[in-house]
């Protein structure tokens, strides 16, 4: 077994408690900074009388953001939030398209033209027993 | 009297050859002053500005237009901080390129490029408060950024911005980063690397015995020609602040909402035009962090300028890491052009 004097250890011993109490220290600021002041943003929209929407419309809805679209199938929601890097996605004549990187989508969100690599997701609709329309964001 | 930090950065005489305006451009003393400038307008703006998101851009408003000079200081500023942007890559690219970094001075090298980059997230996170509408796509897209890193990117993300989506929490921390955190470090790191100036040897020149030139000028004629950069430097940014406003568009109202402007700040355009090829991780992230790598590397791994060759521009013994430099050079610039091509 190699020999460690004692200024050696206790120098090692020092090195090793500042180590830990930095770590700690970080682990510390971590969590100061990890605090949620706001509530968590809405996920649940009342979209109004199923009835305003009629059969072939496609409805924007700002604040979601997304397009309602109500067909023989009934209602679906498609979100327009760019699965890229998170810009709302503006229509342009029958397509989709980011201003922020140019990725293209479809009318059924499905990808024309990169850089987003996935289509735009679905969002869940439901019909209230008042027939009011509900709309999930998750 | 007894020597202090000013006789420090001052010394008696200094080599005439290596003070001249094309040899230094002048750029680590102006950027100094521009901080300076920056804190001082910087402190006259908290007098009006309220960071909540719905008072924010309607408080630089009246900053801008109702407070009497309230115009010439945020202008100011707002020239200042993209004056100093410049004034840094010009400093960075001068130490390169005259193989200045060199041992003793690859610490100082360092200091430099932390400053540098702090001096990035400072301007960005200033660019965030005016929370208008022409900063919104801006503020989500780098914060999304941010999800994109593997296994940290979430919980990096509510630390930054402190919620699941920006509010007013993101406001007030960009706030305390932008006036305190980052200003601190900024203000500290600029100490540390002007002191190691000095302690590292003062500007870099050859050794005694392989000088060409040995006229020395005094402390009282660099006190002049600082002088003389700070009144030409004042006179720009007067200019600059008078005709060319800075930006203030219309509060932010939701932000899902379509903006006009989807344009990265300037200094960002490299990395949007990056971004449209692809992968956010890779081009924002990755790639930008690597090219800082390479920056950093430059004094430790490439071929460094010898002893008879410092002090003048271009030496040949450093050559690949000018040409490494330039090459970063190039390619951010080509990527801004890229960007700024309407249609692209």
């Amino acid at each position: 077994m190699p020999e460690l004097d004692r200024r050696d250890f206790l120098k090692q011993a020092t090195r090793a408690l500042l180590s830990i109490s930095g770590l700690l220290g970080l682990g510390g600021l971590a969590r100061f900074f990890y605090f949620q002041t706001e509530p968590p943003s809405q996920s649940v929209f009342d979209l109004g009388p199923a009835t305003a929407y009629a059969v072939g419309t496609r409805t924007l809805l700002p604040d979601v953001p997304a397009v309602l679209i109500h067909n023989e199938n009934g209602f679906s929601a498609l979100s327009l939030v760019c699965t890229h890097l998170g810009c709302t996605v503006e229509s342009e004549a029958s397509e989709l398209v980011c201003p922020c990187h140019g990725s293209l989508f479809d009318e059924q969100g499905n990808v024309v033209r990169g850089p987003a690599s996935k289509p735009l997701p679905t969002l869940q609709i439901e019909t209230t027993a008042e027939g009011n329309l509900q709309l999930f964001l998750t | 009297m007894r020597p202090n930090f000013f006789h420090h950065l001052h010394p008696p005489t200094i080599p005439a050859q290596q003070s001249r305006w094309r040899y230094t451009l002048g750029a680590g003393g102006t950027a100094v002053f521009l901080l300076f400038v920056l804190a001082i307008t910087g402190m006259l703006e908290m007098f009006y500005y309220t960071p909540t998101p719905e008072q924010a851009a309607l408080s630089v408003q009246t900053i801008s237009y109702h407070v009497p000079l309230g115009g010439l200081v945020r202008n100011t500023h707002y020239w200042s901080a993209q004056l100093l942007m410049i004034v840094m890559a010009a400093h960075l690219i001068r130490v390169v390129m005259t193989g200045a970094y060199r041992s003793p001075r690859r610490f100082n090298y360092l200091l430099g490029l932390v400053l540098f980059v702090a001096v990035v997230l400072l301007n960005f996170t200033g660019y965030i408060l005016r929370w208008d509408q022409g900063i919104q796509w801006a503020l989500v897209v780098g914060t999304n950024l941010l999800k994109t890193i593997p296994v940290a990117g979430d919980a990096l993300y509510v630390m930054l911005i402190g919620g699941s989506q920006p509010g007013p929490a993101t406001l007030i921390r960009f706030y305390a980063w932008h006036i305190f955190g980052l200003g601190l470090l900024v203000v500290i790191l600029t100490g540390w690397h002007i002191f190691r100036v000095r302690r590292d040897g003062g500007i870099a020149v050859p050794p005694p015995r392989l000088r060409e030139d040995d006229a020395r000028i005094t402390r009282f004629e660099l006190v002049q020609r600082e002088v003389l950069a700070m009144i030409l430097i004042t006179a720009i940014l007067f200019i600059l602040a008078i005709f060319f406003p800075a930006p203030i568009d219309a509060p932010i109202e939701q932000l899902t909402t379509m903006a006009n402007d989807a344009s990265a700040p300037w200094f960002f355009l490299w990395v949007q035009q990056m971004l449209k090829w692809g992968d956010p991780f890779v081009w924002g992230i990755v790639v930008p962090l690597v090219v800082m790598l390479i920056l950093a590397l430059i004094p430790y791994v490439l071929p460094q300028a010898q002893d008879a060759e410092l002090g003048r521009w271009f030496p040949k013994s450093n050559r690949l890491a000018r040409l490494v430099l330039i090459g970063i050079s190039l390619l951010v610039i080509v990527l801004t052009l890229l960007a700024l091509l309407p249609g692209s």
